[in-house]
């Protein structure tokens, strides 16, 4: 019933999307080019075969193909669609068709079979009145934040782990419908975002390469599980995810703040034990909870240096607990994180050192993680031959728990059209935590990027 | 005959020319004119950038790049178009009047969906894989005001055209270091006020680069460069930078030269 409302509702908005492209259009500036003119068209194929050391197989092998078409209706109007075929030929990173509980009606991938899909990443409507005021509408992403490799405040759109945060994030951030507007107040910069799309982190099955099971607990002996269906939001309204970011630039500082009222991406796994049929039952319903997010950052230069972060605080989060007392083995907290980086660039060198925190405010007890967490990345690359080669290595290592990853690479433009990659993740540390957990899935793999 | 004679005095002390050999013009003042040129209060324009390696390997990169005055501040924002696995790549700069101040600079990673602020400290660093620096790109042709004690040696004809070359050595070690050039040699139009052609040193003294500025004609009553040769004889990599479609005359909203345009792209 809810989602039938959705789709009635969700029908119903993008009709009016597609009026307002076409009332801004004409009342717009006369079209001066040809169609031809106006449409700028491009494709990018990329192929990428890796290889893990441990099972001594093929760990992907996938290939894909992204059309691009925007349409410049003037110079204020842009129409632009992204879509992906993506074709994983091993059908290894997401076995078989998956079912994508996570993601709403409107944001599916379509598969074609096991191994191939098409999506449509991006679709949206850009315009930018005489009055400054600048509106994104349509499926889309939106950035918050400074920091690489880990996120705190790229939080607007949820994320596929297929292969954990391996990814680039341009591929693994999944886009949502959503409406930005952007206008400016004297000397600072406002931008609104307004997200009915109910599409949450798309996380992987028990038995896939990279499901990260050092979140779930290990059941005791003798006690069975009963997995009920999560409990997503429906409500197209009520559901809506909506944020706000304030941004200026003063005396070389780059500012914002910013706040998300939102669903946590991740649902929370309520437990409860029963006993069914003399057989002890632990029950876990997960359900997405809704949370406020409230952060800043902030960069500037001094001398050769950039300096940058993030400060965000979460309010109530829930936290799987080993707390006994905890009601449905679930607790609550506020969360404090914060990140600090700092790059440096010299010549074709680049040094860039971040590091981050969190801070569990409440006296509460985890599971499978600390109140205070601290996460380092390095990240070193050299540029060589006129940036026709470039050398990079990133470390990502967490000091509470002493594991981690490391991704060494090569990357080589064969031709103005060609780049070639040579890339490692090579996982460290115990295996009951977040990167040791991967330590068997270290891998190699070589890929080719091609476009026009 | 006297009238003659001071017609003839008039002459050479009008011409630029008149003093060969004897009162050339002062180089800082050469330098001062290249800026004193008339560029328009902004400018539109198709960059096209050809990299050749030593074995004549060839990269193109099309960008868009605009510019403009903001009273005596000038924005720079070029926008990548191809090739496509770099398109959306952004890179804007506030080249602030004030020498005492940095300028602020801003590159759009589109791989990354992120804006990342870049030292203008680093001014001697090579621009995205060019032969020309950051310093270069930002000065568009024309011949620091500040950084160099110059001496002119002579005048010499480059394509024709009367120069007056200008030797210019860096006021310092530091700005040596920050600008990568230990002397440099400018051959400036003593009609237009163009660099036509410059040589330079590397901080060791080795001859580092050659430049080339040619193509110059009038548009929209601008005298205006539609191309760049750079040769690295240390890499013997060149760059040969096309301008096209030059347009001064659209007027280019405040809105291109902020960081969420770099976003947005054009």
């Amino acid at each position: 019933m809810g989602y039938n409302m959705s789709n009635k509702t969700m029908k119903t908005v993008l009709n009016i999307i597609f009026l307002s492209i076409v009332i801004t259009s004409y009342a717009q500036e006369k079209p001066k080019k040809t169609f031809k003119e106006k449409l700028d068209a491009s494709l990018v194929l990329s192929y990428d075969m890796s290889y893990e050391f441990d099972s001594e197989k093929l760990q992907k092998t996938e290939l894909i193909l992204k059309p691009e078409f925007i349409y410049k209706f003037n110079r204020r109007s842009k129409l632009v669609f992204k879509s992906q075929i993506y074709s994983e030929f091993q059908d290894n990173l997401e076995t078989g068709t998956p079912r994508e509980t996570m993601v709403s009606n409107f944001s599916k991938r379509l598969f074609i079979d096991d191994k191939t899909s098409l999506e449509l990443r991006e679709f949206y409507f850009y315009t930018r009145f005489k009055n400054k005021l600048r509106v994104t509408i349509g499926k889309q992403q939106i950035v918050w934040g400074e920091t690489d490799g880990l996120k705190l405040l790229d939080i607007v759109n949820p994320q596929n782990f297929r292969r954990f945060i391996l990814e680039d994030f341009e591929d693994s951030r999944i886009p949502l419908w959503s409406v930005k507007t952007e206008f400016d107040i004297n000397a600072i910069g406002v931008q609104l975002i307004w997200i009915p799309d109910n599409t949450y982190h798309i996380t992987q099955d028990f038995d896939a390469p990279y499901f990260t099971k050092n979140l779930f607990k290990a059941l005791p002996n003798g006690v069975a599980m009963e997995f009920r269906q999560v409990q997503r939001p429906e409500r197209f309204f009520k559901d809506s995810d909506i944020g706000i970011k304030l941004t200026t630039f003063a005396k070389g500082w780059d500012l914002s703040l910013n706040y998300l009222y939102h669903y946590d991406d991740l649902p929370v796994f309520y437990n409860t034990l029963s006993q069914f049929n003399s057989v002890p039952t632990i029950t876990i319903s997960p359900k997405y909870e809704r949370q406020h997010t409230l952060g800043g950052t902030f960069n500037k230069v001094i001398g050769s240096s950039t300096f940058r972060g993030e400060l965000v605080y979460v309010f109530n989060q829930n936290f799987s607990s080993n707390n006994p007392n905890a009601n449905s083995a679930v607790e609550k907290s506020n969360v404090y994180k914060s990140a600090l980086g700092i790059d440096y660039i010299k010549g074709e060198y680049v040094f860039s050192a971040q590091l981050f925190n969190e801070w569990i405010t409440e006296d509460i007890i985890p599971f499978n993680r600390d109140r205070f967490e601290t996460n380092a990345t390095f990240l070193a690359s050299k540029e060589m031959l006129n940036d026709n080669l470039k050398a990079e290595i990133l470390w990502v290592h967490s000091m509470n728990n002493k594991d981690g990853f490391i991704t060494p690479s090569l990357n080589y433009w064969l031709n103005s059209n060609t780049q070639l990659i040579l890339k490692s993740h090579l996982f460290y540390g115990k295996d009951q935590f977040l990167f040791g957990q991967f330590t068997n899935r270290n891998n190699v793999s070589f890929g080719f990027k091609w476009g026009i | 005959m006297k009238t003659l004679i001071l017609i003839l005095a008039t002459f050479f002390i009008m011409n630029p020319l008149s003093s060969y050999g004897q009162n050339l013009m002062d180089g800082q003042q050469i330098a001062e004119n290249t800026h004193a040129k008339n560029e328009g209060v902004s400018v539109k324009r198709n960059l096209i950038m050809e990299l050749k390696d030593k074995r004549g390997k060839m990269r193109v990169r099309k960008t868009i790049a605009l510019r403009k005055y903001f009273g005596k501040e000038k924005r720079l924002v070029i926008f990548y178009e191809t090739p496509s696995s770099v398109k959306g790549t952004g890179f804007l700069t506030f080249d602030y009047p004030e020498a005492s101040k940095d300028d602020d600079q801003w590159l759009y990673l589109p791989a990354l969906r992120k804006t990342r602020r870049i030292s203008a400290a680093n001014r001697g660093d090579y621009f995205l894989g060019t032969d020309l620096t950051y310093e270069d790109i930002k000065l568009e042709t024309k011949i620091s005001k500040d950084d160099y004690n110059y001496k002119t040696l002579k005048i010499e004809k480059i394509d024709d055209n009367d120069c007056y070359l200008i030797q210019a050595t860096p006021k310092n070690d530091a700005i040596a270091k920050e600008l990568g050039y230990s002397k440099a040699h400018f051959w400036v139009d003593a009609k237009l006020w163009i660099m036509r052609k410059s040589e330079s040193w590397d901080i060791a003294g080795n001859h580092l680069k050659t430049v080339k500025i040619s193509d110059i004609k009038i548009v929209q009553e601008i005298w205006t460069y539609h191309r760049i040769d750079v040769i690295n004889h240390k890499t013997k990599h060149e760059t040969v930078f096309k301008f096209e479609n030059i347009d001064y005359k659209t007027v280019l909203s405040d809105d291109y030269f902020t960081e969420e345009a770099l976003v947005d792209g054009l």
